[in-house]
This record gives structure tokens, sequence and C-alpha cells, in this order.
């Protein structure tokens, strides 16, 4: 409940803001369309659509997006927004935006005047990332705020993943329960859904890059339909909604949607084995060209005996990641190991030069071999409780094989035993484009980021169902 | 000056004393270790890449460094002075005593063949410049491109010897593949026989990559603007924080600006296509129509 300062101060600045709205539309246009030279495809369709869809609708709202650039907001009020709906006062959405990312910039007479702007643009800032319970109080200050504002019909501008998405992925598995909680406050407030982004847009940037085109989506859907109780019922609707958004953006884009890699290593090979079988200056020197410094750090505080699976951890992490990253556009040059930070904490991997994230898995590890896959867009690994868009295999390499071929045949095989649609592998060819491999069917070529991989006596291979 | 690599000695010798043709040699001898195709690597010249099984030697990838320790055990060099570069923690070679060569991080990104492991270290200055040898080298960008041509010719002759072998809906939905990737193999030939062409597809990478690179960069900006923007506040740790944010995202940018390297070398080198490139288009351009044309009969 919203305390009788926090009404007055809330409305202090819905006042003010009033005044400054004409300044603040026609300054992002300027900077929108003059100065970064963004463009929306087909703007003044989904403009008129989204209009005629919102005037349906005369109640509060709660904007829901992705989240990729800091500037998401601004260009979503655009994408959407004419003129002529520009100052309508329940309209004009309310933000929390993370107070560390705005509040603090520059010189004092810089931080200022970012603090005046972000008020008169009707922001509540929210610090996500400050513990204990005076940063509970914050935030549910800032929870009563937003429901304040809904009960008042007005609009409130949420990213739902609370975060930009470091891999360019807006996860409908992981629904955050804040949007949840505020529908269940103003039980007749709808969700206004929009995912906006770029035809380059691989991964999240402070914003994009000049003379982006853009491709936006809506949908409107009820705040809470019946039978929903609780904020994650709520939220998980929102967040499919959202993902149906995505696929629908990617099934128009000339990017590919689904971006995976693997790799597998045989344990035993003598290739692996080689850099171990004793402790010396060149050995640890091979090691280190292929770990960063944190890499490096936590690798020598292991035991002698689980550093040589550390290692390969390590390496087999990376080509998964390179091989899923090239796939989505983002080129790697040869051997650039340095370029990928491996936390095999939280199975995530980061692309340095872009902070790109990936998910990772080590999928099958024994004595002989180690198999690993990432995925940094189209779905996800395998986790607790959210069934997997990845499907992998491994096979023993028969004695006088090729292993490239081998794998490719196999593969071959097992996409047509992993789906029902697929008669048999002769309805399938594989080729190569841009270094990787392409399954055909029917004469079209399939979005399911084929991996291949071998490794002394094994080949393996994945690929991607979502 | 010897290295002791296992049973086998290794004599290594000055860059400045020998040919670029005998450091190619030794560097071709010196990966045979790791060459899993044997036929490839025995008659290995200066364009014949270290990667991949059909026109490659075969060597693995978890052997890439290996390659490059390879060459610096078998070479010596005078840029041996390690002076720091201002503001990281990184260094640079400059000439100093005659000593092991020393191969940066990122400086073999694209040495992927004898002669560009050559060029680079002509590029870096560890041996003299010599125009006509680097006139017998394919660049990266075409060393690269024309190995994908292979591997898709490669591809279509499978897909052709497997159609002779189906009938009823399998062949005819097999043939209909086949189409796909003659399709594909004629953009392929589009793309690489328009050197104009070729050129702007690279200058689309170099530019995809300068932009991540400026992301980063402002980044940067932004963050130092926020160190600013705490640093009258007593808020120590998150300045902290901050700070160790700022350090990560410099190095970040000093990768990001290595790999931009590559890249604008890869796009400059696309532009200029030399005879030697211009030979080796013309081969996988008529290996390539010869197969098109044996699959133009079936499908």
């Amino acid at each position: 409940m919203l305390s009788e300062e926090g009404v007055k101060d809330i409305r202090r600045q819905r006042f003010l803001s009033l005044f400054v709205d004409w300044f603040v539309y026609l300054f992002t246009l300027l900077l929108i369309r003059y100065v970064f030279k963004y463009k929306i495809k087909n703007l003044k369709e989904f403009r008129r659509e989204a209009q005629a869809a919102l005037k349906n609708h005369q109640g509060a709202l709660i904007w829901a997006a992705n989240h990729l650039t800091m500037v998401d907001s601004f260009l979503i009020f655009w994408a959407t927004t004419p003129w002529t709906s520009a100052f309508k006062d329940s309209r004009i959405p309310w933000s929390t935006p993370e107070i560390e990312n705005y509040y603090y910039i520059g010189s004092w007479i810089k931080k200022h005047f970012i603090r005046s702007l972000m008020y008169l643009c009707r922001c509540i800032p929210i610090s996500r990332n400050k513990l204990g319970k005076e940063g509970q109080t914050e935030r549910q200050e800032v929870f009563d705020k937003c429901a304040w504002v809904l009960k008042e019909g007005g609009s409130v501008f949420v990213f739902p993943e609370a975060t930009r998405a470091r891999n360019g992925w807006f996860d409908r598995h992981h629904p955050k329960d804040f949007l949840g909680r505020l529908a269940l406050e103003a039980p007749k407030v709808q969700f206004f859904c929009v995912y906006l982004r770029g035809e380059s847009q691989f991964y999240s940037t402070t914003r994009p890059c000049t003379g982006e085109t853009f491709r936006a989506y809506f949908k409107i859907l009820p705040g809470r339909l019946d039978g929903e109780t609780t904020p994650r019922q709520i939220s998980t609707r929102l967040f499919n909604v959202l993902g149906d958004l995505q696929d629908r953006w990617f099934q128009e884009a000339a990017a590919l949607k689904n971006c995976s890699g693997n790799d597998l290593i045989d344990l035993k090979a003598s290739h692996t084995l080689e850099h171990f079988e004793e402790e010396n200056e060149e050995n640890t020197e091979w090691i280190l060209r292929h770990l960063t410094d944190k890499e490096a750090a936590y690798w020598r505080t292991q035991p002698l005996e689980k550093r040589f699976l550390i290692f390969w951890k390590f390496f087999a992490a990376k080509e998964a990641a390179s091989k899923a990253l090239e796939r989505s556009g983002i080129s790697i040059p040869i051997g650039a190991f340095h370029s990928f930070e491996t936390d095999l904490f939280i199975n995530k991997i980061t692309h340095r030069p872009t902070g790109a994230k990936l998910s990772i898995a080590f999928t099958d590890e024994d004595q002989d071999k180690l198999h690993c896959v990432a995925v940094f867009r189209g779905g996800a690994i395998e986790d607790d409780g959210i069934p997997g868009d990845i499907l992998w295999s491994i096979d023993s390499l028969p004695p006088g094989e090729n292993p490239g071929e081998y794998a490719r045949e196999r593969a071959l095989y097992f996409i047509a035993e992993s789906s029902d649609d697929i008669p048999s592998p002769a309805s399938l060819a594989i080729s190569v484009q841009n270094g990787l491999p392409v399954i055909y069917r029917s004469g079209q070529a399939l979005d399911i980021s084929l991996s291949l991989s071998h490794s002394g006596r094994y080949v393996a291979y994945s690929f991607m169902i979502s | 000056m010897a290295f002791k690599r296992k049973e086998t000695v290794i004599e290594a010798i000055d860059l400045n004393t020998i040919t670029p043709e005998d450091a190619e040699s030794r560097i071709i001898a010196g990966v045979k270790k790791y060459a899993t195709n044997e036929p490839n690597w025995s008659k290995a010249d200066a364009n014949t890449p270290y990667l991949g099984h059909i026109i490659g030697m075969g060597i693995e990838s978890a052997n890439l460094a290996d390659i490059t320790m390879s060459i610096e055990r078998q070479f010596l060099t005078k840029k041996t002075r390690r002076v720091p570069i201002e503001g990281t923690n990184d260094f640079r070679l400059e000439d100093g005593e005659l000593g092991k060569l020393r191969i940066l991080d990122g400086q073999d990104a694209t040495a992927a063949t004898p002669g560009l492991s050559i060029k680079m270290l002509m590029d870096i200055g560890h041996m003299p410049k010599n125009e006509t040898y680097l006139s017998k080298v394919v660049g990266f960008a075409y060393i690269s491109s024309i190995g994908e041509g292979y591997r898709l010719n490669e591809s279509i002759k499978k897909l052709i010897s497997r159609i002779e072998r189906l009938t009823g809906n399998e062949k005819t939905e097999a043939v209909q593949n086949l189409k796909a990737m003659l399709a594909q193999a004629k953009t392929y030939l589009t793309d690489i026989s328009d050197s104009k062409r070729f050129a702007e597809s690279k200058q689309k990478t170099f530019l995809s990559d300068k932009a991540a690179h400026d992301n980063l960069a402002q980044e940067l900006v932004l963050l130092q603007d926020k160190i600013k923007g705490l640093s009258t506040s007593n808020d120590h740790e998150r300045v902290s924080a901050l700070n160790a944010e700022q350090a990560e995202l410099k190095t970040r940018l000093k990768i990001s600006s290595d790999k931009l390297r590559v890249s604008s070398e890869i796009a400059s080198c696309a532009a200029r296509r030399s005879p030697i490139e211009e030979a080796k288009v013309l081969e996988i351009t008529s290996i390539i129509s010869s197969t098109m044309a044996q699959a133009e009969k079936i499908s």
C-alpha cells in the first residue's frame, strides 16, 4: 500500500511530466530518426494496428517487452505511438529503470540533468541488486507506486526479464513474478506485449547500431484470467506470449533462430593426454594459451588429478560456444580461445568481445569422453523441470572410417530417427554454409543448428528441435 | 640454441638468416606430428590449410596451439624485448637480443597455412618482407572461402552418388535437396567469381565487428561516467566493483581490437585478388561447375 507521501510524490511527478511530454517526444524523435537513423519496418501499419487495438481498451495498461539495449523503452514508445496519441496522460507509461545504470552518471551537472530528465519521463528508479531489508523496502515502494498508477487507470512499462538479455534471447522458461504480482493488484489491467528487435541485434548492447532497421510485433492480453491466483501463473502466460512473438520475429528474419554447438573430447586420445603427461614449462604454457586469467586461476587451485578434466571442460565449452556463435553471424577468429571465458559453476560462457553469454552443459562425462553442448539462442538446455530443445548423440568410430564423414552420416540417421515426419535419412541431405553444416529436407534448409564433432575414438552430433 | 622436445632435439634458427621457402619447409615438417591426412601433408605447400581433410592436412583444432608453439620452437628472432603497453598488462615485442620467437595472443589468427604463417612472421617484423614469396601466398579470405567450396563440392558429389541408389519418394526428396544444393553452389560461384561481390561480403563482416567494437567502447565510456558519478559518494564498495569492471572491460576491448584487426585484414585482402588467388578461384570454380553439370543430368 503506497503511503500518503508516496501518493503526493507520484502525483507531483505526473503533473510536472505533462509539461514536458512534447519536448521529450520531440527529443526522442530527433535522436532516433535523425541522429541514430533508426528505422522500423512497416512503421505506419504497425502503429495503426497497435493504436486500433489500444483504443478497444481504455483502462490500465502494462507494457511488457523484450530487453536488449538501454534505450528500448524510448524505441518501443516511438514505434507504437504517433504524435496524435503521444500526450494522452493515461497512455504515457511509467518506467522502472535500474538506479545503478542511470542515476550516477558523469559530473554533478550531467548526473542531475539525467536525473531530472528521468524524473520528467515518469521514471521510478529501482535498485534490483541492493540486498537486505533496506533493498526489499525500496523495491516494495516501487511496486506500490506502479500498482497505484495502474489502479488509477494509468500505464506502466516493465521489462519482464528485469535485465537485458545477454544472449539476445527472451527466455520464456524462466518467468519472473513482478508483472504477475502487479496484475493481481490491478485485476482490470491488460498487458501490451511488444517484441522489438533490430535485424543486426545479436546480443545486448548499450544502444542499437546507428542505422539499424527494426521489426516489431505486439499482442494485447488480459492481465488476469479466471482461475489464475498466483503471480507465477500470470507471468508464465505472459512470458509464453512474448516467446511466441519472438518466434514470429525470427520466422521473418534473415538470421537463424537456432544457434547451438557441440564439442567432443576423447579423454584417452594421445593428443588429449600429451600435454598432461609431465608437468613442465612447455606443457603449462600450452595449457595457459587456451585459458583466460580467471580460468587459469581457477585451474591452478584444482588438485592435480582434476586439472586434466577441468582443462578439457574449458576447451570443449569454448569450441561448442564458438560453433553456436558462428551460426548466429558473429565471426570467431581461428584459435581465439582467450575470447571466451567459462564459468563452470553456473554453466555459462561469455564471448568477451561482444559480452554475449551462452548456456553450456556437459552432457556426457566419463573416464573415456567428455561432450559439451552450448546454446546461444533458439531454446534451452534441459534443466530442472525444463525440457531441453537440444538433442545429441555420441557414437564410437568404427576402425578405418573417416571421422568427419561418419559423423555426417550418423547425424542424418539421428535426425530422421528423432522425428516422426522424416521417413528416412534419405529424405535429408547435408551441406556446408559459412563453414557450418546445414541440413536440407524437401529442398529447404532446416533451421536446426546441426553441430558435428569428432575426437579420437568417437564422433558426436547435436541439433535443436525448437 | 636447442630446445628439447621429448626425444627430438630441434635446432632453432635465426629467421633473418634463412629464406621464406626454408622457413616454410621447416614449418611443414614441424606440424607432421599433428597431421591426420598424411597424403595431403606430404604434398603440402605454402597454401595447404592446416585444418580440414579434403585439401587440408587434417590437423585438429585441439592442436592449433601446437602449430604456433612448433613454429616458436624452430626459430629465433631479434624481437625479444618486452615493452609494456600502457594501461594494460600486455606487452609488445621490440628489437633486442637474439632469442626464442614468441607469437603473441591473437597474432596467429589468420595463419591458416604455412604461407600465411610466414606472412604473419613478416608482418610482425620477425623476418624481412619478401614480396616475391608473398605473391605466391593465398590470402586468408580466399583460403577459407575456397576450403568451403571444396566441402560444398564434396557434399554435392555424395548426394549424387546416393541418389543413384534411391527409388520412389526417397529419390524425389533427394532430388529436391540436390536442386537446393545446386542453387547454393550457384550462389557460391557467383559470389567468389566476382571479386567486388566477394570483397563486399567480407566488408560486411568487418562492419559487423566494428559495430560490436564501437558498442563495447560505448560501454566503457558509460562505465567511466558511472565511476565519475560515484567518485564523490561514500559507496567505496560499489566504486571498487566498478573499477574491477572497468579493468575487465578494457581487456575485452583489447580482444575486440584484435578481432577487428583480423576482419579488417580479411576485408582488405579480399578486395585485392592476386594472380595466385585468381588461379585458385578458377580451380574451385571449374571443379564445382563440373560437379554441377553432372548433378543437373540427374535433377
